[in-house]
């Protein structure tokens, strides 16, 4: 087995991470403080390349595999979860699904301003009554002439408040259920659409988050994206791999947090040592560790996973629900290993803790998530 | 117009270092080396500025080292070299400032160059000795601490400044000539993704240390290391800030000044 990424992917690694340091840390901690959105920075990481690495190259992207674009989404959530968790939400949720699922009209009109970082994206699938029970959703959508009329709400919505191109998924056909849901293109300048609030969250604040008003919305036909009450599918295979590349901001999260306590460890001195002598200390430093490989080793594998096959739940489901879930533990070790100081606001690893808690509720909360794993481990029970 | 510019692998400045057995050298074995010298990449910007506002010809990369070095040279094509050229050395080859300006003088001579461009100084070894040293070498002119430089290709002259410590100064040469660069106005560009994948496909030739000894043979100095190390030592672990406590400025003040001539006797 070859855990070693390629030489293309080490030297995106490399450039991400010299841009992460120097242009997002510059703003990070604004971000944070004053719900601060950097779009000049999210415009330069289009310019780089580092918006489109999974996408298509005809439609402006590099081509690479979902591990490229995990590996952008790492070094930008060890300096801005916030940041990562919009281009996470811009080149996954909405560009991938549009790359995979649309028509070679959709993708040159859409995927490639949203690779270059012109426009900006979001997907639209929560709604106030609908989170966990997503499929329930009630956003509806009338065929009515060349246009489907979209009338609903969205909440919840990453980027909703500062997107360009939105993914939105509404039910075509309410009587069949799940079974009639279908998935539109919206532009932001559609009549009818509108931000009806940004949200005030405790974590990731610098990604603007909103709740989105769709009031007889014309959308035109040839924006719905795959098959007339097919969006189920588009759903279920959008979120499989969103669940496995997003898994990579809690492992950039997690490697931070034991980073950051390491250095403390060797600087901070009590009773005349540095406290990264003191075993209770080493204890924490070690388990982080353990965190931190497993969730590597558990993001390559359900990034893998999802790349051969995109129906197969378990293993982006397994992986989030665990890297998340460790990263918030990993977060708050290192919050108590900075003692007094890891809870002032002087220090980021309180940010980071406030980042993490996030990825255990976003792109299915890890209850939904166990449910799917044991669902699929035991097949249909008579 | 064509630009030359030498780039030199070095150790990441987080990795930790130790000195290996001999005493004489660092142990590279688990160390993990950087993509390039940050002082190389504020040169490599320079040049590619040139390149931009000038209409050059071409930014060729040359690097002396072992096969890892080839990242470096792979990284200087990301930001948007040319093409590379590898001075392969065999693990364990010594080299000292004068020796690795003989070998980029010798593979010098058959790469075309109007300017050859080094780094300030590399970031391990501080030398900063091998641009002067390439400069003679190749029997070209050499400039120091370049921040900025506008060639007149009519005059074959070249205007450059550079900054003094409160001031500036503005100078002119001929060249073709060797360059040391210090850090200019602009950072370096950080690669676009496109370029990285561009840059592996770029060309990039390897030259066997052993096939520039004839050449570098007849040079001052020969197909050998001019110096050798004969200890080295890294700096000592810093002892622990001692902190004084107080309750006005003026006591603040008296008992730094105390510490100062008594204990730390700098005053």
């Amino acid at each position: 087995m070859d855990f070693e990424l390629s030489p293309v992917e080490k030297d995106l690694r490399e450039a991400v991470k010299g841009f992460a340091r120097r242009e997002l840390a510059a703003v990070a901690e604004k971000m944070d403080r004053e719900e601060y959105f950097p779009s000049e920075v999210f415009r330069q990481a289009g310019s780089l390349g580092f918006l489109g690495a999974s996408l298509p190259e005809e439609n402006g992207g590099s081509g690479l595999g979902y591990l490229a674009q995990a590996v952008v989404l790492e070094e930008l959530a060890r300096v801005s979860p916030a940041f990562a968790l919009t281009v996470g939400a811009h080149s996954n949720l909405c560009a991938d699904n549009l790359a995979r699922n649309g028509t070679p009209e959709q993708r040159k009109r859409y995927v490639a301003p949203l690779a270059s970082g012109e426009k900006i994206g979001a997907l639209g699938l929560t709604e106030p009554e609908s989170g966990s029970d997503a499929l329930s959703l009630r956003t509806k959508a009338e065929k009515r002439g060349n246009h489907y009329v979209l009338n609903g709400s969205k909440l919840f919505i990453t980027n909703g408040p500062v997107a360009d191109i939105l993914l939105v998924y509404a039910k075509t056909d309410p009587a069949r259920g799940s079974r009639g849901i279908s998935a539109f293109i919206v532009e932001k300048e559609y009549a009818g659409f509108s931000v009806s609030r940004k949200l005030d969250k405790m974590g990731m604040r610098g990604s603007p988050t909103g709740e989105l008003s769709l009031e007889n919305v014309e959308v035109p036909a040839e924006n719905l994206v795959g098959k007339e009450n097919e969006g189920a599918k588009v759903v279920m295979s959008g979120l499989n791999v969103e669940r496995a590349v997003l898994s990579a901001i809690p492992v950039g999260i997690t490697e931070e947090c034991l980073s950051l306590s390491l250095d403390y460890a060797r600087q901070r001195r009590q009773f005349g040592a540095p406290i990264g002598s003191f075993q209770l200390i080493q204890e924490k430093l070690a388990n982080m560790y353990a965190q931190a490989l497993s969730s590597r080793l558990l993001l390559y594998h359900a990034l893998d996973s999802v790349t051969r096959d995109k129906r197969r739940n378990r293993d982006a489901s397994t992986a989030l629900t665990y890297v998340s879930e460790a990263s918030t533990r990993v977060a708050l070790d290192a919050i108590q290993i900075f003692g007094g100081n890891g809870y002032m606001r002087d220090y980021p690893v309180e940010r980071l803790m406030r980042d993490a808690k996030l990825l255990e509720i976003g792109a299915g909360t890890s209850e939904i998530r166990r449910l799917v794993v044991a669902r699929e481990l035991l097949g249909s029970l008579e | 117009m064509d630009v030359l510019v030498c780039v030199k692998q070095v150790p990441d400045p987080e990795t930790k270092l130790r000195v290996a057995p001999s005493g004489k050298a660092l142990d590279t074995d688990g160390v993990k080396f950087t993509i390039n010298n940050t002082y190389d990449e504020a040169m490599v910007e320079e040049a590619l500025r040139m390149k931009e506002e000038f209409g050059f010809t071409s930014v060729r990369a040359l690097s002396v080292g072992p096969a890892r070095a080839e990242e470096a040279l792979r990284a200087t094509l990301a930001m948007g070299a040319d093409e590379a050229v590898l001075v392969e050395t065999p693990p364990g080859m010594e080299l000292d400032p004068l020796f690795t300006a003989r070998l980029l003088a010798a593979a010098a001579a058959d790469i075309p160059h109007d300017l050859v461009l080094v780094g300030r100084h590399a970031q391990d070894d501080e030398a900063g000795a091998v641009g002067s040293a390439l400069g003679e070498y190749l029997g070209l002119p050499s400039y120091s601490f370049v921040t900025e430089l506008t060639p007149v290709a009519a005059s074959h002259q070249l205007k450059m400044r550079r900054y003094l410590e409160g001031g500036e100064e503005v100078f002119s040469g001929p060249f073709p000539a060797v360059l040391s660069i210090l850090k200019g106005a602009k950072d370096p560009r950080t690669p676009t993704l496109p370029n990285i994948l561009k840059a592996r496909k770029k060309p990039l030739k390897k030259i066997p240390v052993k096939d520039l000894e004839a050449k570098v043979s007849v040079l001052k100095g020969g197909f050998q290391p001019t110096s050798a190390v004969t200890s080295f030592t890294l700096p000592p672990p810093r002892s622990g800030a001692k902190m004084l406590e107080f309750q006005t400025p003026e006591e603040a003040a008296t008992k730094l000044l105390k510490v100062l001539k008594e204990e730390a006797k700098v005053l």
